[in-house]
């Protein structure tokens, strides 16, 4: 174990993968399933920002937000997503109460009691439908946004990197979202906006650490080029070389989320942020786990169908072999002093092509003649 | 090498220095949202005669100018037949009104007469008119001080009619523009009143004399655009078909391409709530194609609240503020102080994390997280001062999130180096090596993330367009640190004695590695 935990800090491991890819992928599928299903099922739990609701007003001379807090629990009416705001104007103060969808006898109800509380007549206490606040032509645009984001970012990293790069991004990024939708649908939780905003945020991680990990697969892939490498062996070198970065940034991610909902929501009663951070930890948590289980392997898929990597395909070097592959190679530097300048750094980069590929000079295994 | 890194890390301490300094001493804070810190709320009531379908659309409007206003995150619900609007951070009732109690009735006015305003007397006309339709020349360098257009004409014919018809205009017809004497013209005092003659203000200080309203905004379909045409921003908008569009449309061009008295000058005058928009110069009699465009010497972003007001101009309900109140928070400060703790101690594991595993580089993720911290501090205060931003709890911890994922180009750039000196190379050569490669990945890692921003900043609105602000505000602190202070930092210590025989990244670095 602890053999295990150094190698991992020195970036020495060999973990398979390319070769374990049907573990994730059929992890996943699984999860996919479990959200398609529990979507059509029973949906989303909209809250009121979405849904719209009932609004009560009332005169606050004595009656309080508690008093009202009371009132609505003693109906029965979840007050998690309710909003109780007192209201300064020309007539005085007043509250007003806004939760969702409820029948006409509980709005009666509530109303009676709203006015006897505050001891003003039935009159006084207005009550009224409200809309949603989050209304359809916002949806519409996000939706629209989002869209044109994906076609953009998917021509960004067809440029920068390669399309098949992009393609599997894009998958696993949807992957990462779908699934954490899938929570919400699954245990019922009230979506917000700040969920929404959530989801967003679970989107450009995701991304982001994708990216990061392709690069690295992206630099290989030019390190290894003159060599018969297959693709899969590429990708295992790189998640190798990136997986400690990997932990180390999605613990730093989660760490400041974890404090949110374990000390700001559950220690200090901020009960807003939970559903906030819960969704934030399960998208982040996802969002290390595609760029490593799903992004990845289905590039390897994707790219291991091209002519040029076809012959090797399934073809793949495990153990001692991967790690003499990846490792860096050792030289004993015998520069002088300043010389950390721009043009020795370009020949430094040459210089380590060189030397890496002769490191992979050593006779390549015989070829399997697997075609018939 | 080593003075330009001295130079780029007390510059860029000093830079975020000052504007935090600055900030600080301006009094300009972050201002929080409707659930942190509540604000205005102004219900407005319909007035007259509507449909319920009217009334839904009455709402969309509203909801976009509201939310068009800022990166605040407004909200807009419908409570019975009544539209409450909820601003946050505004806690002066009449600057809610403002904001709000803009009737919004955009009204087409034939132009009488245009000039600038003369400060003795109240709005004289100046008899020397002549440079009003003369040529395109001397018509766009109005355009040019107006900030508006310099002509309109349909889409479809823009692009054949050459330049050069805009001089056909006969410069002879200026005289036959009478110097209207003011005295011979009632001029309304309303100036929103479309029945009566009036004298509207321009943007820039022009006066135009306008007479009763041919039409109103309602001829337009809500989708004009800002477009780039023949390397100008022009404004292209649809005409409703039939009698209330084009048909309306068309009988004021005439009257107006014809020079007719009732509009000498040809042009007409986009008024909103009694201030002219923009004056162009109608260049087509009757508009065929049911486009409109509008060019001129716009700028991007005059093209853009042009289309903006030509889109949403129109309210087709006549709304009345029935109640401004303000409105207390939905959550509270407690909610915000957990948060910010939670957070400060989420940060602090993180750091915790980082000094036991990369040792003595944590000073420089300390040093650049307060940096970057100072840095978006004070965009947040100074653009919650400027443009009425205001953060609510999601934003807040949006912020936190952002701040571990801003570590991600610390780990990146450190794994680099723990590779680098793992293959024996000496802490100096590998810091620089392992930057240069660190930082293709962090930039192309934040590109995505900024392109992301920004598609989601132009194309959504309220909360989504909040999100997408910090989004991208952390985005370029995270490259602008990286490069100014997190380089020079791990540079420069790379080289100082004070590594020297230190254990960093976990590797213990030989007394004599850098000689």
């Amino acid at each position: 174990m602890i053999e295990m935990i150094g190698r991992l800090y020195r970036g020495e491991t060999t973990f398979n993968f390319v070769g374990r890819r049907w573990w994730g992928f059929g992890i996943s599928i699984a999860f996919v399933v479990v959200t398609v299903v529990s979507l059509f099922a029973q949906g989303l739990n909209l809250g009121i920002d979405f849904k719209g609701g009932v609004a009560w007003e009332v005169p606050a001379s004595t009656i309080t937000v508690e008093d009202v807090r009371t009132i609505l629990d003693a109906n029965e009416i979840p007050t998690s997503d309710a909003k109780i705001q007192i209201l300064n104007g020309a007539e005085g103060q007043r509250i007003r109460a806004q939760v969702g969808e409820i029948s006409t006898e509980t709005r009666t109800v509530v109303q009676a009691a709203l006015s006897v509380k505050a001891g003003v007549d039935l009159q006084e206490v207005s009550v009224a439908s409200v809309s949603s606040s989050w209304g359809r032509n916002i949806t519409e645009k996000a939706v629209r946004a989002l869209l044109t984001f994906f076609v953009i970012v998917s021509m960004y990293i067809a440029w920068r990197f390669e399309w098949k790069m992009a393609i599997a991004a894009i998958l696993a990024m949807m992957h990462d979202v779908l699934i954490s939708v899938g929570v919400y649908a699954v245990f019922g939780f009230s979506v917000t906006p700040a969920t929404v905003i959530a989801f967003l945020t679970i989107l450009g991680f995701s991304l982001y650490d994708t990216i990061v990990v392709f690069d690295k697969v992206h630099e290989n892939t030019t390190r290894y080029s003159a060599s018969k490498v297959s693709y899969g062996d590429i990708i295992n070198v790189s998640m190798n070389q990136v997986l400690m970065r990997s932990i180390n940034t999605s613990l730093a991610a989660v760490l400041p989320v974890l404090s949110l909902l374990v000390l700001g929501s559950w220690i200090m009663g901020a009960i807003a942020l939970q559903e906030f951070a819960l969704a934030l930890l399960v998208g982040m948590l996802l969002g290390a786990y595609s760029s490593i289980y799903i992004a990845t392997p289905l590039l390897a898929v994707f790219k291991g169908r091209e002519l040029k990597f076809r012959s090797l395909q399934g073809n793949l070097r495990l153990g001692e072999e991967m790690a003499r592959l990846g490792a860096t190679s050792k030289k004993v530097v015998t520069r002088t002093q300043g010389d950390a300048s721009t043009t020795s750094t370009q020949s430094d980069i040459e210089r380590e092509t060189v030397l890496a590929s002769s490191v992979l000079s050593h006779p390549p295994r015989p070829r399997k003649n697997r075609r018939r | 090498m080593a003075r330009r890194l001295y130079f780029s890390l007390i510059g860029i301490v000093v830079l975020v220095g000052s504007l935090l300094g600055g900030n600080l001493f301006a009094g300009n804070v972050p201002s929080l949202g409707l659930d942190l810190q509540g604000g205005a709320s102004v219900t407005l009531q319909p007035e007259g005669e509507f449909t319920p379908s009217a009334l839904n659309q009455a709402v969309e409007i509203i909801e976009q100018r509201v939310n068009s206003l800022g990166v605040s995150e407004p909200e807009i619900t419908r409570q019975g037949d009544n539209v409450v609007v909820n601003l946050p951070g505004v806690n002066d009732q009449q600057k809610a009104l403002d904001i709000i109690g803009r009737q919004g009735e955009l009204l087409l006015r034939p132009v009488l007469q245009a000039g600038t305003l003369n400060t003795d007397t109240a709005t004289t006309i100046p008899g020397t008119n002549t440079s009003v339709v003369d040529t395109t020349v001397v018509d766009t360098t109005i355009a040019a001080t107006e900030g508006g257009p310099g002509s309109m004409r349909s889409r479809g014919a823009a692009t054949t009619i050459p330049a050069g018809t805009d001089t056909t205009v006969p410069a002879s017809s200026d005289s036959t523009v009478p110097a209207v004497a003011e005295s011979n013209i009632s001029v309304s005092e309303d100036t929103t009143d479309p029945y009566a003659n009036a004298v509207l203000l321009g943007q820039n200080g022009e006066a135009y004399l306008v007479g009763p309203a041919g039409a109103s905004g309602k001829v337009f379909t809500n989708n004009a655009q800002a477009v780039i045409n023949n390397g100008n921003w022009t404004v292209t908008v649809e005409l409703r078909k039939g009698a209330e569009g084009e048909d309306l449309w068309n009988a004021l061009t005439t009257r107006c391409f014809n020079r007719d008295a009732t509009c000498p000058t040809a042009r007409i005058a986009i008024a909103l709530d009694g201030k002219v928009i923009s004056a162009p110069t109608v260049q087509e009699a009757v508009f065929t194609g049911g486009n409109v465009q509008i060019s001129g010497d716009f700028s991007q972003s005059e093209a853009r609240d042009l289309a903006k007001i030509l889109e949403f101009g129109a309210v087709p309900v006549k709304f009345g503020v029935a109640t401004v109140q303000t409105v207390s928070p939905t959550l509270g400060k407690d909610s915000l102080r957990a948060a910010i703790i939670s957070g400060l101690i989420g940060v602090l594991l993180v750091m915790a994390f980082f000094f036991v595993y990369y040792r003595m580089l944590t000073i420089v993720v300390i040093g650049g997280l307060m940096v970057s911290g100072a840095l978006m501090w004070s965009i947040i205060a100074f653009i919650s001062r400027s443009n009425g931003l205001a953060l609510t709890l999601s934003g807040v911890a949006g912020i936190i999130v952002s701040i571990g994922v801003t570590v991600d180009s610390y780990v990146v750039f450190f794994e680099r180096i723990k590779d680098e000196l793992h293959a024996g190379k000496s802490l100096r050569s590998s810091a620089q090596r392992s930057f240069s490669l660190a930082w293709r990945t962090i930039l192309a890692a934040d590109t995505v993330s900024f392109l992301g921003a920004i598609v989601l900043w132009w194309l959504t609105v309220g909360s989504v367009r909040g999100f997408a602000f910090f989004l991208g505000l952390s985005t370029l602190c995270d490259v602008i640190v990286s490069y100014f202070f997190t380089r020079p930092a791990v540079l420069l210590l790379a080289r100082s004695k004070f590594l020297q025989g230190r254990k960093i990244l976990g590797v213990a670095l030989p007394e004599s590695s850098a000689q």
